[in-house]
């Protein structure tokens, strides 16, 4: 009786390995994902959403945790001491490196390794419907002749710094003005106080379906899907491209063959009918980009932002 | 009509319903308690609203503030001693009574002239309410600014007897807001390297610290004899001729409790004194009053409670508290990320519709767990109060750990506490540093971000008409503070300092 459930065990246990794992055994049962938003956030929302996805393909359970914090100073310090054995990622955004910079926490994304990213949200440029500001140049012509109010939802983000560098290769003079949060600033836009606002097109559905508020031009290096009239601010002749990447980074020493099964996995699972299903409709733009790649980017882009941090004296 | 019609959907909620009459039943035994006065009572419930639904923990706190205002007058008509300072007035006329023999008629009359009072109060509310949001979307950042500033010049009239003190206690809650994020540059300020002050000190622990926390202080410091009911009365409503007689002092409550409510600064303190003064002036038996004369009761218990529900006109439109009590609600709404002011119509009207049918439901609640909780009032209200205080300490430290697991919040409400203490034992007002705390990043933020926009033209302050009528509102209301305290220095006149200390 015993003997004979043991071997079922034993056959429910190789069916379920077989059924799951693809070509190689991941090294660990169990893989931990953490994000600094809380239950619900941007952040957690888009892993819970991806775990689901991911977990078939790599052979593993994949489990969500919430690290609250310091705007992510405490999930880096998790994660710079963590093991790395392939266990434990933490989903980062532009916000990681903002935070590193911004707030001297003990633990940076210098002493994390960015391992592959999965997606890049465009970053649009929006004004009200009942503003005389046709194009993006006609916003520039007015900031030329006379002076431009621009808005930016945070004040040390990435879509602040998009607009900074848009001043700058213009050469023209505005006023860059921060918010609390992309609701604040819609409602400058929309009561005339801003001539431009910038946003991710997801948080600006309400206002767009509402007919409230205009698209200028995308931030994106390339047109979007869902909106193949709208300029990229690159090709209007205004050299800007801004990504704000999502992916995973880990601790300091991921070993290759982890590296070469996320590769495999994010490619597998990005290409998924069923996940594109998810994700497109929510205007994220899958981007992977491989681990020797992604090491790089994220250093770039570490680098352009502390040179635009230090500019604007916000850091020394 | 409309709000009406919305909110009364809300009336099915069960959880709006539920949360109504628990804060009432919370806030009578909290204000029954002499000593913890209403904001008391809301700052305790404060930590345990972050993990509930939004609408459901405003209409807890507001709840809670509507049953701690009858609840001050349980003590106040059996042992003479008001458990929350806006029933002091009840006092008067309910303890003689109580003398007579007739308690059980004066906790009746002060329970259905409390409903009376939340009644008018809350139809005052919705109507005031609403107007204001028409004109949400105009608030432009400069508006913003002098919307603060309106807030702030607030301190000039509730800064008891030292506008000095006032201002000091002011700074002091400006300093603490300038901790965490800066506005514009979103570089750090004063965070001492430490990733737990990257968001700023939250309002709630200091609240909860300086309201709760510093009154166990003060209490445990305080060792003298403490009144016990004897008696055990039982509720009793009026006969019908006298329910006609008391029409006119509730009447006059409920009017000059919404002009006080809706007035920041004045209070419930200052309403039901008022509306005892009027009462008497206008009764066709002034002399029965101070010798147990019932409309001495009704008058100022329906006032405090139409002043728990005006007090929101202020707070639900601009986002100013005019008190303790509504400043701990602002805490509520802030905990959920919710900003009351001209956008909140817009942005939250939910929650709105949804206060108004907790506040309705809390009014016709506290009719009936009124009764039925009078036994258990004087019961806790005869308990040793080194068993309650450390009862309501255990509250505190477990309510303050939940909300993060944070030892660290704990330690920051523990400092507000001592400092507190302090400030309780120099006779500093407490208002004046939770309206720089809660007001301070709202005023830094629009300035700096009005000066962006103008390109460091400070006109735009001007240039912007509901800024520029904000301020002009602003400096009336200092220049006529300041006036007032000039002519009483000139006259010798003794100023009556109400909102001193605890003030409902």
């Amino acid at each position: 009786m015993i003997n004979s459930m043991l071997k079922m065990a034993g056959v429910a246990l190789v069916l379920s390995t077989a059924g799951t794992a693809n070509a190689q055994q991941y090294p660990v049962d169990t893989v931990t994902l953490i994000t600094h938003s809380s239950p619900g956030g941007g952040s957690d929302v888009f892993l819970r959403e991806l775990s689901g996805y991911l977990a078939p393909i790599l052979g593993v359970n994949v489990v969500v945790e919430n690290v609250r914090g310091g705007s992510g100073a405490a999930a880096m310090a998790d994660m710079a001491q963590a093991p790395a054995d392939g266990s434990r990622f933490y989903a980062t955004t532009p916000t990681f490196i903002y935070t590193s910079l911004l707030s001297n926490p003990e633990y940076t994304y210098e002493d994390l390794e960015p391992l592959v990213n999965f997606f890049i949200d465009p970053e649009v440029i929006y004004t009200a419907t009942d503003s005389p500001y046709q194009t993006l140049d006609d916003v520039i012509d007015a900031a030329r002749a006379g002076r431009g109010v621009w808005g930016a939802a945070n004040p040390a983000s990435l879509e602040r710094q998009a607009l900074e560098q848009l001043k700058a290769v213009t050469g023209v003079e505005a006023g860059i003005v921060s918010h609390e949060g992309g609701g604040d600033l819609m409602i400058n836009v929309l009561n005339g106080t801003l001539d431009i606002g910038v946003g991710e097109v997801q948080e600006l559905q309400g206002q767009l379906e509402a007919g409230e508020i205009r698209l200028l031009a995308t931030f994106s290096d390339a047109r979007l899907d869902l909106f193949p009239d709208l300029p990229t601010v690159q090709e209007l002749g205004y050299d800007v491209v801004v990504r704000k990447f999502r992916g995973l980074a880990g601790p300091q020493g991921i070993p290759d063959d982890v590296v070469a099964a996320w590769e495999a996995a994010v490619q597998q699972v990005l290409a998924s009918p069923e996940y594109r299903a998810v994700y497109e409709p929510n205007n994220l733009r899958a981007a992977f980009i491989p681990h020797d790649e992604y090491v790089e980017f994220i250093d770039n882009f570490a680098t352009e932002t502390a040179t635009f941090l230090r500019e604007t004296g916000v850091i020394e | 009509m409309d709000t009406i019609l919305i909110s009364a959907g809300y009336l099915l909620d069960y959880q709006i319903v539920l949360a109504a009459l628990i804060g009432v039943t919370w806030g009578i035994i909290g204000g029954a308690l002499p000593g913890i006065s209403p904001s008391i009572t809301m700052a305790l419930l404060l930590p345990f609203t972050y993990t509930m639904e939004p609408t459901a923990a405003i209409v807890l706190l507001a709840a809670t503030y509507v049953g701690a205002e009858y609840g001050g007058s349980v003590p106040a008509i059996l042992i003479r001693t008001p458990g929350t300072n806006a029933a002091a007035a009840t006092v008067l006329d309910g303890y003689e009574m109580n003398k007579q023999g007739k308690a059980g008629l004066a906790l009746g009359i002060s329970l259905y002239s409390g409903v009376l009072g939340s009644l008018f109060g809350l139809t005052m509310l919705v109507l005031l309410s609403k107007p204001l949001a028409a004109v949400a979307l105009s608030f432009t950042p400069p508006a913003y600014f002098a919307l603060g500033i309106l807030g702030l010049s607030v301190i000039a009239t509730l800064s008891g007897d030292s506008l000095i003190k006032g201002m000091i206690a002011a700074v002091l809650g400006l300093m603490v807001a300038t901790i965490g994020t800066d506005p514009v540059t979103g570089g750090t300020r004063f965070t001492m390297g430490s990733s737990d002050l990257l968001g700023g000190i939250a309002p709630v622990m200091v609240m909860v610290g300086l309201f709760a926390m510093s009154e166990l202080l003060a209490q445990a410091s305080d060792r003298g004899p403490s009144e016990r009911v004897k008696s055990r009365p039982r509720i009793e409503f009026p006969s019908l001729s006298l329910a006609k007689r008391l029409l006119r002092p509730q009447s006059i409550g409920g009017v000059i409790g919404t002009f006080e409510g809706v007035m920041p600064g004045a209070g419930g303190t200052i309403a039901s004194f008022m509306s005892y003064n009027e009462a008497r002036r206008w009764s066709k038996y002034p002399d029965e009053f101070g010798k147990g004369s019932p409309e001495g009761v009704a008058a100022p218990e329906t006032a405090n409670n139409a002043v728990a529900e005006t007090a929101l006109v202020p707070l639900l439109s601009f986002g100013i508290p005019g008190s303790n009590s509504t400043a701990i609600l602002l805490g509520g709404f802030l905990i959920h990320g919710i900003v009351p002011g001209p956008m909140l119509f817009q942005r939250s009207g939910e929650i709105v519709y949804g206060l108004y049918a907790g506040l309705f439901t809390a009014a016709i609640g506290l009719l009936f767990i009124g009764m039925a909780l009078l036994p258990l009032c004087i019961w806790i209200v005869n308990r040793p109060r080194a068993y309650l205080n450390a009862f309501i300490f255990a509250l505190i430290l477990s309510g303050i750990y939940s909300i993060h697991n944070s030892l660290f919040d704990l330690s920051i409400m523990l400092a507000a506490g001592v400092v507190g203490f302090l400030m309780r034992m120099l006779k500093f007002p407490f208002l004046p540093t939770v309206l720089g705390l809660v007001l301070g990043y709202l005023v830094e933020s629009s300035f700096r971000r009005s000066l962006v926009i103008s390109g460091d033209d400070y006109a735009i302050f001007l240039n912007d008409r509901i800024s520029l009528a904000l301020l002009c509102v602003s400096a009336l209301f200092i220049l006529g503070s300041i006036g007032k305290r000039i002519w009483d220095r000139i006259r010798h006149n003794e100023q009556k300092t109400f909102s001193e200390g605890t003030d409902g």
